[in-house]
């Protein structure tokens, strides 16, 4: 049929959505099923329905290099899968840079990097790292370091949301990674910034309350499940119409879009992100495993329409 | 000659429910309060409901009488405005001037388009399945010269259906319809014109125009013209975004002040849920009051950003004491709010005594959200007769 379409057509465009983590004991068994053979992998069963995952414990610690080959291993047979790697905090919270860490660093990266399974390295400054020269300067030093990889910068302050920043991350082919969290006081609203050919999308969740209750307690020693709490949050239907239109709007602007889920609290984040590979990549049918139907009935709509 | 298509999307908020939960699927859901709580009425429902007997703007417990093995809903308000917002867009793509009418209703303009996109009734389909295929939310569409029959279009056709009434044919389309088909004749003026013997639209255009002029005023002769087919052929353009909230009520003449102060009452209380919903302060108070021969005026005043009942309605109460100078019966009062803010979250800004009635306020937006409006309500107490204050506790309903 003749099509009347004319704002989307002949973008082609090439989508990663996945979640923050593969590896959390309450997706079972809302994702992962109950009953497991010794032989049963959460990666390699991960893997079989998303092309992405973000590595958030190479943030907490330098990983041991079998287990990063092991990784690579568990995603033999799925052709487009990569892993976005967070770099360890020594870099971007403690701005301690030795050549040890970035020998330790770099190492695990290239095996992902030369078996075609790295995404790209995600920096995330916390709140304390304003826009100014030094930390321009800093980035700048980062970004030589691993001149080789594909860089996503997460900042979170405010002072970053300037028309000098966004040049300063053009200039420097980086990705200014968009955020979606909950709006409290100076947040600032999910809208994507482009500054290369590649946007970088991250969700928290918009759990108002559990977000306050964790600013209060920063610091305090807390359970999985009280940690997490602020990561729970299920986005609606409506508001996963009004994330795809945005990221549709900028997809003429870009050939990359990577979208991470971090609401995983109990597999909020899977059901979120099989939805938003329904709406964004326009599939007819989304392949799911019967866990996640019967743990979020709503997605059953995904099978048929 | 205007080409203007009016979309409307059939039973919106029940459609939205049902992507929110599609076991709803197939059945008869209410949306507007739970009938075991509330004395509200039914802001949507199913067709599946409708063939009880059921439509909007009944009351609920009416509905439930009728229907009692449906499901009543208190609804997601906050979802239906995203999915309108959506629906906004993707008709922003084709068309180039689009007017929102309501939550679940647009006007668009497409005259001088069918270079572009050919026949119209093609057309008009391609964006009926753009949205159900996108959004799963079904909807009616009327084309016509003008709005109003456009609408008039898009209502007669309800679900799915496409109406092109062709240019020229307008007062022939709607002759043999019921004249409640016209947009604007409600419940009342229904009944006067039964009383009148006028059923069909071509009742009324049977009769002279001098007669609605002296009967209906000038919301008459405005009658008498939709009647013929005529009405307004452009769109309000400016940025849509809710810009007032109001409710407006009409009566069989009263001339009681202490009805019309409990009407305006209840009108406000709505009015301001409304507003904490959306969490918004308003800083414009405006009424509307119409006499029985239809001469309406309008006031509005400027307030300290709120979103409390008390606030607006004395703001409101007192406008209308000072506008209705006239020994005529009141057929209509309305109260609005507009100038929005969004409810900021620094409470320092407010006294104390402010600050307790916001929480309280915030309370009883949440219980009103679980139960239904009615399920908690403000009451007043009359001092003397030209003030009111609300008192605490409320009555509450189980």
């Amino acid at each position: 049929m003749f099509s009347y379409n004319i704002e989307f057509s002949n973008a082609k465009i090439l989508y990663y959505i996945g979640t923050a983590g593969w590896s959390y004991k309450d997706w079972v068994p809302s994702f992962y099923p109950k009953q497991q053979s010794a032989k049963f992998d959460w990666l390699q069963f991960y893997s079989h329905y998303f092309n992405c995952v973000e590595v958030n414990s190479t943030y907490y610690a330098y990983l041991s290099p079998k287990i990063v080959e092991g990784w690579v291993k568990k995603v033999s047979d799925c052709d487009d899968f990569i892993f976005h790697v967070k770099l360890h905090q020594d870099f971007t919270h403690k701005r301690k840079i030795d050549e040890q860490s970035i020998k330790a660093f770099r190492y695990n990266l290239d095996i992902l990097a030369n078996a075609e399974r790295l995404g790209g390295l995600l920096i995330q400054f916390p709140y304390s790292f304003p826009f100014n020269n030094s930390a321009t300067q800093y980035i700048q030093q980062l970004k030589d370091t691993f001149s080789n990889y594909k860089c996503f910068v997460e900042v979170r302050h405010s002072s970053w949301h300037n028309q000098n920043s966004f040049e300063f991350f053009k200039e420097n082919d980086l990705t200014f990674c968009t955020i979606d969290q909950p709006q409290i006081g100076q947040a600032i609203p999910f809208e994507p910034i482009i500054t290369n050919d590649r946007a970088y999308i991250r969700f928290h969740g918009r759990n108002v309350n559990a977000w306050k209750k964790s600013i209060n307690s920063f610091g305090k020693e807390q359970s999985y499940e009280e940690r997490s709490e602020r990561y729970k949050y299920l986005y609606s239907p409506g508001e996963l119409i009004e994330i795809e239109q945005k990221i549709k709007s900028i997809q003429t602007k870009v050939k990359e879009v990577h979208v991470i889920m971090n609401n995983h609290p109990q597999g909020d984040a899977v059901a979120n992100a099989f939805e938003l590979i329904h709406l964004l990549e326009e599939k007819d049918k989304v392949e799911m495993p019967g866990t996640i139907l019967k743990a979020y009935p709503r997605l059953e709509e995904l099978l048929v329409n | 000659m205007r080409t203007i298509f009016h979309l409307d999307l059939d039973a919106f908020f029940v459609s939205v429910e049902r992507i929110l939960d599609p076991s709803l699927k197939g059945k008869p859901v209410i949306v507007g309060g739970d009938p075991k709580y509330g004395r509200g009425v039914v802001a949507a429902c199913s067709y599946e409901a409708r063939v009880y007997g059921l439509h909007s703007a009944m009351p609920i417990r009416t509905a439930y009488k009728l229907c009692p093995h449906g499901i009543y809903i208190h609804g997601s308000h906050g979802e239906y405005s995203r999915f309108s917002k959506a629906v906004k867009n993707i008709l922003q793509q084709y068309a180039p001037v689009v007017q929102q009418a309501s939550i679940d209703e647009f006007y668009m303009d497409f005259t001088g388009c069918r270079n572009v996109y050919g026949s119209l009734f093609t057309f008009a389909s391609f964006l009926q399945k753009e949205i159900w295929e996108r959004l799963s939310l079904p909807s009616s569409i009327g084309i016509g010269s003008n709005k109003t029959i456009a609408k008039i279009g898009s209502d007669c056709m309800k679900p799915n259906g496409i109406t092109y009434i062709l240019p020229g044919m307008e007062k022939e389309f709607l002759a043999p319809m019921p004249v409640e088909a016209i947009p604007g004749v409600g419940k009342v003026t229904l009944k006067d014109f039964h009383s009148k013997g006028i059923y069909r639209i071509g009742d009324i255009t049977k009769l002279p125009q001098d007669y609605f002029a002296a009967a209906y005023g000038k919301y008459g002769i405005d009658l008498y013209r939709k009647a013929y087919g005529e009405g307004s052929e452009y769109l309000i353009v400016d940025n849509y975004e809710q810009k007032s909230i109001s409710h407006e009520r009409t009566f069989a003449d009263v001339t009681s002040k202490q009805f019309l102060k409990e009407k305006l009452f209840k009108l406000t209380g709505k009015v301001c849920q409304e507003l904490r919903d959306m969490d918004w302060l308003a800083s414009n108070v405006h009424i509307k009051l119409r006499y029985s021969d239809f001469n309406t005026l309008t006031r509005s005043r400027m307030i300290k950003p709120t979103d409390d009942d008390k606030t607006v309605f004395e703001a409101a109460w007192d406008m209308l004491m000072k506008a209705h100078t006239r020994r005529v019966a009141v057929r209509l009062i309305g109260i609005g709010v507009s100038k929005f803010s969004k409810f900021p979250e620094q409470q320092e800004l407010f006294e104390w005594e402010e600050v307790k009635r916001r929480r309280m306020l915030r309370a009883v937006t949440k219980i009103r959200d679980k139960f239904g409006y009615e399920a908690l309500m403000f009451g007043i107490v009359e001092h003397d007769k030209r003030s009111m204050t609300m008192v605490n506790p409320f009555r509450v309903k189980t």
